[in-house]
């Protein structure tokens, strides 16, 4: 196939965009249910030590 | 009340958004990868070679669905975010600030390809001809978007501002691409616009209709991901997202 | 009937459109002649952008003469971005800002006045300077007068366009690039324009075609980018 490199080059491009935009937002759904879980984490903690007792 | 608009009303109630998008997101991802690997491998093997352009007019089956995609993305972004100005809907100011990032993406495969493709049809990698020259300005406008959003740290007035800032650019999109082509005919006369003269043969247009409607269903699956982080991120501290957080420790979603 | 009707007394006090017009363009010159220096400071970044392009490009009158027009189309372009900052953050910072929402007068007309006042403390020394700075370029005489008139029309133009942009980083401290980032887009269509005028006579084609086109984007965006930013004002404060 003529002109071969620009070809794979163009497709190659088209791929890598794309699979980063699956992988950055997959990312950013894990990040954010990450942080929930520490922030209930904190708070359960913090719940917890609060409490008085005799 | 119209069960349609019946289900609008319960779509911008945040959990159920969550359980909406990660339940049709893989869809749209799953069915595009397959229409867009179908229209790759005809766009590939199956359509004979151009008689001008050999087979570097290839690079056009993704070329045309990506700068398609660019400006349509834009269009919706900028109605996503009218609806988010006047109404208020939270909902929709999550889907506009969810279509930049992914558009940005379409426009810089639209300018990468476009500069790959030129460089064997003009021989240099950039020509300022007015099709990219609006890419690349479209490009500046998707980033302003993303960057003003980020610069803001209340969500709501983040949104509000870059929705604006989507709503003004997309009015003078019209008026920058007038004037881009304006500009490059009284610089450079007469461009060989990168599709030549030759207008598509039906025999090649299949693997491009395959291409553009399955960088749609594509879209919609980027979409509904980013609109659920973003959905995420601002419910951070309700119970819904710690328990759902909670579920997830299990297995990673 | 208008609050102003109901209570005759109140007519004295509130301010109509001209009034407050008047009041802050009067607030605006008091301001500037107390710092008279910053008036001067888009004119003088002009000519550093000049001397730099001269710098760069080899003091050659040939080929200076050549780009003469597209360089100081920049440098009034370049020179505008920078004084934007000061639009609205005198205000900001000193909370008549949030005074303007509570205003009688609708917040786009003070933008208006704010904005017209801007362009003629920091575009109208430019406008003055231009034939000078013409000179250093080796600018053909004959192009003076078409420069002149697209960067009379093109420079409010940008101050509106900016105003906008302007609103929407109010508040912002480190908004530096983003600002940049921002106005470029709508910028292109006046430089475009603006450059492309003089480049047209230059051919010796006629420029009006160009020109026309500026004072229309001069017109709708005079109704449109105060409403605009106003917005954005309300979004920023709210």
């Amino acid at each position: 196939m003529e002109y071969q490199e620009y070809i794979i080059a163009a497709y190659a491009v088209f791929a890598i965009v794309l699979g980063w935009d699956f992988v950055a937002g997959r990312l950013q759904i894990r990040r954010e249910l990450r942080l929930a879980r520490s922030r209930a984490a904190r708070s359960a903690a913090r719940s917890q030590t609060s409490e008085l007792s005799r | 009340m119209h069960p349609l608009v019946r289900w609008f009303h319960t779509l911008g109630s945040p959990p159920y958004f969550d359980r909406f998008a990660a339940r049709w997101a893989p869809w749209g991802y799953g069915l595009g990868l397959l229409v867009m690997a179908w229209g790759l491998y005809s766009a590939l093997f199956l359509v004979p070679a151009d008689y001008q352009q050999k087979d570097s007019f290839r690079i056009l089956y993704i070329h045309v669905p990506s700068a398609w995609m660019s400006l349509a993305v834009f269009a919706l972004m900028a109605l996503y975010a009218a609806i988010a100005l006047v109404w208020r809907i939270k909902l929709c100011e999550i889907l506009a600030m969810a279509c930049a990032p992914i558009g940005a993406g379409f426009t810089v495969i639209t300018l990468a390809t476009g500069s790959i493709w030129g460089k064997p049809m003009w021989g240099t990698w950039w020509d300022w001809d007015p099709r990219l020259t609006t890419e690349l300005i479209l490009l500046f406008l998707y980033l302003g978007v993303i960057g003003l959003y980020n610069a803001i740290d209340d969500r709501r007035a983040a949104a509000r501002a870059a929705a604006l800032l989507a709503v003004v650019g997309v009015a003078l999109l019209p008026v920058i691409r007038y004037s881009v082509v304006w500009w490059n005919s009284l610089h450079q006369g007469q461009t060989i616009s990168l599709l030549g003269k030759s207008s598509m043969d039906a025999s090649m247009m299949a693997p491009l209709i395959w291409m553009i409607v399955g960088t749609k269903l594509w879209f919609i699956g980027a979409l509904l991901t980013r609109a659920r982080a973003d959905n995420l991120r601002r419910e951070q501290g309700k119970a819904w997202v710690a328990e759902l957080a909670g579920a997830a420790t299990g297995g990673a979603k | 009937m208008s609050a102003r009707q109901r209570n005759p007394g109140l007519a004295a006090a509130t301010p109509g459109l001209i009034g407050s017009a008047r009041a802050l363009m009067a607030r605006d010159l008091r301001l500037l002649w107390r710092r008279r220096g910053d008036a001067l400071q888009p004119a003088l970044f002009a000519l550093l952008v000049v001397v730099l392009f001269a710098l760069a490009l080899g003091g050659e009158k040939q080929a200076l003469s050549r780009v003469s027009g597209g360089v100081l189309w920049l440098s009034a372009l370049l020179a505008g971005l920078l004084a934007l900052d000061t639009l609205f953050r005198g205000d900001a910072e000193d909370g008549s800002l949030e005074q303007w929402l509570l205003a009688p007068v609708p917040l786009g007309w003070l933008v208006a006045v704010r904005t017209f006042m801007h362009w003629a403390t920091t575009a109208l020394p430019l406008l003055i300077a231009t034939p000078f700075l013409g000179e250093l370029l080796y600018l053909p005489r004959e192009q003076l007068p078409v420069l002149l008139a697209s960067l009379a029309l093109g420079t409010p133009l940008l101050s509106l366009l900016g105003a906008v942009v302007a609103a929407l980083t109010v508040g912002m401290r480190r908004s530096g690039i983003l600002v940049a980032l921002l106005a470029l887009p709508l910028y292109v269509p006046v430089l475009v324009f603006g450059a492309g005028s003089v480049a047209r006579s230059a051919q010796g084609l006629d420029p009006v075609g160009a020109l026309l086109l500026l004072a229309a984007g001069l017109v709708v965006a005079a109704l449109l980018a105060p409403l605009a930013a106003a917005a954005a004002i309300r979004i920023a404060l709210n």
